[in-house]
């Protein structure tokens, strides 16, 4: 399991951040996932072995926002 | 405020709605709607592939002969799969417009109740001067989050509990598409509203009137639909690009509608610094530069101290009387089939606030020691003002 803190680009209002929190049921792997908005920040807490960074990456991408390590 | 004299911030509201209302929240409203849909969605599919997949095996076998028999039973099969297609168009449809008819009703009567928030908050002219510049100071907050000047900005907008966001979220994925889901989760969606939205809804507070405030909501959400449904519908998205330009216009709106309320706010204060007094200064200096200054405004109170002005849709007339200053003034305030905002006439500095009747008059007596300086009148939303200038 890994704990790991990511900026987030292209949040503008609570529905991206409702948007985001929904992979949390859509991703397996993913234990939590909590986004701010005022700090443009995700906390996910994710297991390795059934997701890598670069797949949440994608699938924060796909939902049309960027996603780098903070 | 009227509603001609707030013709033009239910026209702004409907503009942002057009240009950005539904775009800054249609990430998880349209979310919300998908998820909603995605069950009749997938069965539609799930049928059509069927459909293809008959039709591809029949072309395959068109070469060889087949009996009577087969055809009809192929017939059958390809009727019996094309049925769950033909309600889709509808039901595709229907989905969407319940979901956007209930949003539009539910912020319609959030409307009113922030309208009735704002006229309880009512308290004086002056509390309701701040009520209006802290709106204005939070919309050009909001306008400055969008054109995403500092993060601090950030803050201006108020995240919804996680509780309500999860709760929505997991409802719209667990519940079939029938009517009562789009409806409940349409009516939700006050729950989550996006910074534009919420910089209406304070729009709405302070406007201090059911009435208004359920307009103001009813013209921001209405706006907001076209945008939405064709959006939802044909299930695309707007480039980031093209997002990022709507979100300038719409910031650009709010920054209008932060500076008309903190303008009015300003008047009501009876403030010398709001831009229409700040003009009305200038104008009078222009005149007296040119030595046209009796023409062009000033009226004065007869011997006994008494003046008359009309109050119209359209503001005070006059809008400055010059009196002797330290002599009370008996004010006569007329209105004749007077429906606009004007209706409601403020002296801050003495605490008079009345509505007016509309037609009719009523007379204020300004007593000598309020005789001083300059002395404002206005409207209850610092629309139209005007004053006395005592020397």
């Amino acid at each position: 399991m890994a704990k790991q803190v990511f900026n987030v680009k292209g949040m503008h209002c609570s529905a991206c951040v409702m948007t985001l929190e929904g992979l949390e049921d859509e991703l397996a792997g993913i234990r939590s996932l909590k986004v701010s908005l005022h700090k443009q920040r995700a906390e996910i807490d994710f297991d390795e072995k059934r997701i890598s960074e670069d797949e949440i990456r994608k699938a924060f991408e796909r939902a049309g926002y960027g996603l780098a390590r903070a | 405020m009227s509603f001609d004299a707030s013709t033009n911030v239910l026209g702004l509201a409907f503009i942002t709605g057009v240009t950005t209302g539904g775009l800054s929240c249609l990430a998880v409203q349209a979310g919300l709607l998908a998820t909603s849909v995605a069950r009749q969605a997938e069965t539609d599919v799930t049928a059509q592939l069927a459909i293809r997949h008959v039709v591809a095996q029949r072309k395959k076998r068109s070469n060889r002969k087949l009996t009577k028999e087969q055809r009809r039973s192929e017939r059958a099969a390809l009727a019996t799969l094309a049925q769950p297609e033909k309600p889709k168009r509808r039901s595709t449809a229907t989905p969407i417009a319940l979901f956007l008819a209930a949003k539009l009703i539910a912020y319609t009567v959030l409307g009113v109740l922030l309208g009735w928030l704002g006229s309880v908050l009512q308290l004086s002219p002056y509390s309701r001067a701040a009520l209006q510049i802290g709106i204005g100071i939070f919309m050009l907050g909001t306008a400055a989050r969008l054109f995403n000047l500092h993060p601090i900005f950030r803050y201006f907008v108020i995240e919804p509990p996680r509780f309500i966001t999860r709760f929505i979220r997991r409802y719209a994925k667990n519940n079939a598409s029938t009517v009562a889901t789009p409806l409940f989760l349409g009516t939700l969606t006050i729950f989550i509203p996006c910074g534009v939205t919420q910089a209406m809804m304070v729009l709405a507070v302070g406007t201090g009137s059911p009435l208004l405030g359920a307009a103001i909501m009813f013209a921001f959400i209405l706006g907001t639909t076209p945008v939405f449904f064709g959006l939802a519908y044909v299930a695309t998205r707007l480039g980031e690009v093209l997002q990022t330009r709507f979100l300038r216009v719409a910031g650009a709106v709010v920054i209008i509608l932060g500076l008309v309320s903190i303008e009015g706010g300003l008047n009501l204060m009876g403030s010398p610094y709001s831009v229409s007094n700040l003009l009305n200064s200038a104008a009078v200096s222009i005149a007296q530069a040119s030595g046209t200054y009796q023409d062009v405004a000033a009226a004065q109170p007869d011997a006994n101290g008494a003046i008359t002005i009309q109050a119209s849709n359209g503001g005070y007339s006059p809008n400055l009387i010059k009196a002797p200053a330290g002599k009370p003034v008996s004010l006569t305030v007329v209105t004749s089939g007077t429906t606009g905002c004007t209706r409601g006439f403020v002296i801050p500095s003495i605490g008079f606030q009345r509505s007016l009747p509309e037609t009719g008059q009523i007379t204020i007596s300004i007593p000598a020691s309020a005789a001083t300086g300059n002395l404002r009148y206005t409207c209850s939303m610092g629309m139209y003002s005007g004053y006395f200038e005592f020397t």
